[in-house]
């Protein structure tokens, strides 16, 4: 359990994140949700260990935590294997017992962790390209297997898909929950798109700039519509909180 | 391919064909300016001699050497220079100085202190083979996105690897360019560098030749720069295409129904 108590930043004397309270349980998919400036940015770099927080505390923060990034950030000189792979250059235990002979492009594409990767990402046959040579929707699975190589017990992802057209954005999050199913990681997945947080979380957590807004479990079973009359509901009670209504 | 050498060569030719036509029509003196056919002439006596391959030899193993030495201390300082603001502080108004003083304006210093065996030479080539590089280096450095830095630092990198793994990758383009401008300039400072009393090498050819009232052999000595510094630019350029292959992805855009 991820317990953070009056957890906030500022720099000088603009608040970033105003102080919250809030646990997450292990394997638990949360979304937040809030309008832009609200600091939902702010939370996942403060438990990322990429900010320092201004007040409160973190407790039973996991060892290994990952974010997935709005954009891809992918390192343009290496190929989309061994982007995945990027983790191993800092810990070689990360192959998972089959060390390649080198970090050499054919290597670490043929290595069989990231060949498992590069299937379940649907990018079996693109382990050897650049990243300028990758559309938008496969930057960001190749973003997203980086992390996974990694295997971190927390994933904090930051819009992952906000950049990227309908039809890809659907692919993605199906994919995602598939790959949540998979391997129950604990995520926490922040987005400006209600419906977004509501056809993925098993919770949505709403932040604006007074601090915590609304905690709502999302008791729909999954795969979820959108036109589902429950889901019409639940996003309409998440619009007007967030448009300033009582929660 | 084809289409585009043929269009490089174009003006040269054309070139080649106007110097034989006032050559032809005896428009200067020979003297002031010796035809093709003479030059051709020259560069055969020079080759079969086994002068040419001499000369050139000397020539770009100084070449190498300064540029050599450029490499391994040009780029180490403008890492620590790209990283560290303070470090850059405490160097900038001496190198800012060096930068803006050509090497041949210190050609007497350099035979006083350096003596005029290979020593000056390197010094003054590696004088002109720096800062290209230096300054490359530092942009590299600092141009490195710190979206990228941030990923290593959420995956636990340690600075060290942060440096190896991140930052000199990130910067390679920028060094390439820097390595490339360097050969350049390596090259043209070589003629500088052959003034000081030497005995080989295509600079004391021109100005052997220039003693000797032989325009047709200084032509052969330019020529021969022109020409050796391209192939040595063209075969860099090769190296850096086959050792980083991501330098121009950028415009292989992926099919986008992929």
């Amino acid at each position: 359990m991820i317990r953070l108590t009056d957890l906030g930043k500022t720099y000088g004397s603009k608040t970033a994140l105003a102080p919250i309270s809030v646990t997450f349980a292990e394997h638990s998919f949360t979304c937040i949700v809030g309008k832009s400036g609200c600091g939902k940015t702010t939370l996942l770099r403060l438990l990322a260990g990429l900010e320092e927080k201004t007040t409160g505390s973190m407790e039973g923060l996991p060892r290994r935590i990952a974010p997935v990034f709005q954009e891809p950030r992918l390192m343009p000189w290496l190929t989309v294997a061994q982007n995945i792979a990027f983790a191993a250059r800092h810990d070689p235990t990360l192959w998972g017992g089959d060390v390649p002979d080198s970090h050499s492009a054919k290597s670490v594409e043929n290595q069989p962790k990231v060949r498992s990767l590069l299937q379940k990402l649907g990018l079996e046959h693109d382990g050897g390209l650049y990243p300028a040579q990758l559309s938008g929707g496969m930057a960001q699975r190749v973003s997203l297997g980086r992390t996974l190589f990694y295997g971190p017990d927390l994933i904090l992802m930051d819009e992952p898909f906000s950049a990227l057209d309908y039809f890809t954005r659907r692919n993605l999050q199906h994919m995602l929950l598939q790959l949540f199913n998979a391997e129950k990681k604990t995520i926490l997945f922040v987005t400006h798109d209600v419906e977004e947080a509501l056809l993925l979380g098993d919770r949505i957590v709403v932040l604006d700039g007074t601090g915590l807004k609304a905690d709502r479990p999302i008791p729909l079973p999954r795969p979820r519509k959108a036109t589902d009359p429950a889901f019409q509901a639940l996003r309409q009670e998440m619009l007007e909180i967030l448009s300033g209504g009582e929660d | 391919m084809a289409k585009r050498i043929g269009q490089g060569l174009l003006l040269p030719v054309l070139g080649l064909a106007a110097w034989y036509a006032v050559a032809r029509l005896q428009l200067f003196s020979p003297y002031l300016l010796p035809g093709p056919g003479a030059v051709w002439e020259a560069l055969g006596e020079l080759w079969r001699g086994g002068t040419l391959v001499h000369h050139l030899a000397i020539s770009l193993q100084r070449v190498f050497a300064g540029f050599l030495l450029s490499a391994v201390t040009a780029i180490p300082l403008g890492i620590v220079c790209g990283r560290s603001r303070l470090f850059y502080t405490y160097c900038w108004f001496l190198l800012e100085f060096f930068r803006h003083v050509p090497p041949l304006a210190a050609i007497p210093l350099i035979i006083l202190w350096a003596g005029i065996g290979e020593l000056s030479k390197l010094v003054i080539i590696f004088w002109a083979c720096f800062f290209p590089l230096f300054l490359n280096t530092i942009s590299g450095i600092r141009g490195c996105d710190p979206k990228w830095v941030e990923v290593g630092r959420s995956l636990d990198f340690t600075e060290g690897q942060i440096i190896r793994q991140i930052q000199l990758p990130a910067a390679l383009d920028s060094i390439v360019t820097g390595l490339q401008l360097s050969l350049g300039y390596s090259w043209r400072a070589l003629i500088g560098a052959e003034l000081i009393a030497a005995s080989a090498g295509i600079g004391y050819l021109i100005l052997d030749a220039e003693e000797m009232s032989r325009p047709d052999i200084v032509i052969v000595g330019i020529l021969c720069i022109g020409v050796v510094g391209t192939l040595l630019d063209w075969i860099f350029l090769l190296l850096v295409k086959h050792f980083l292959p991501w330098r121009g992805t950028k415009e292989a855009l992926h099919d986008p129904t992929h």
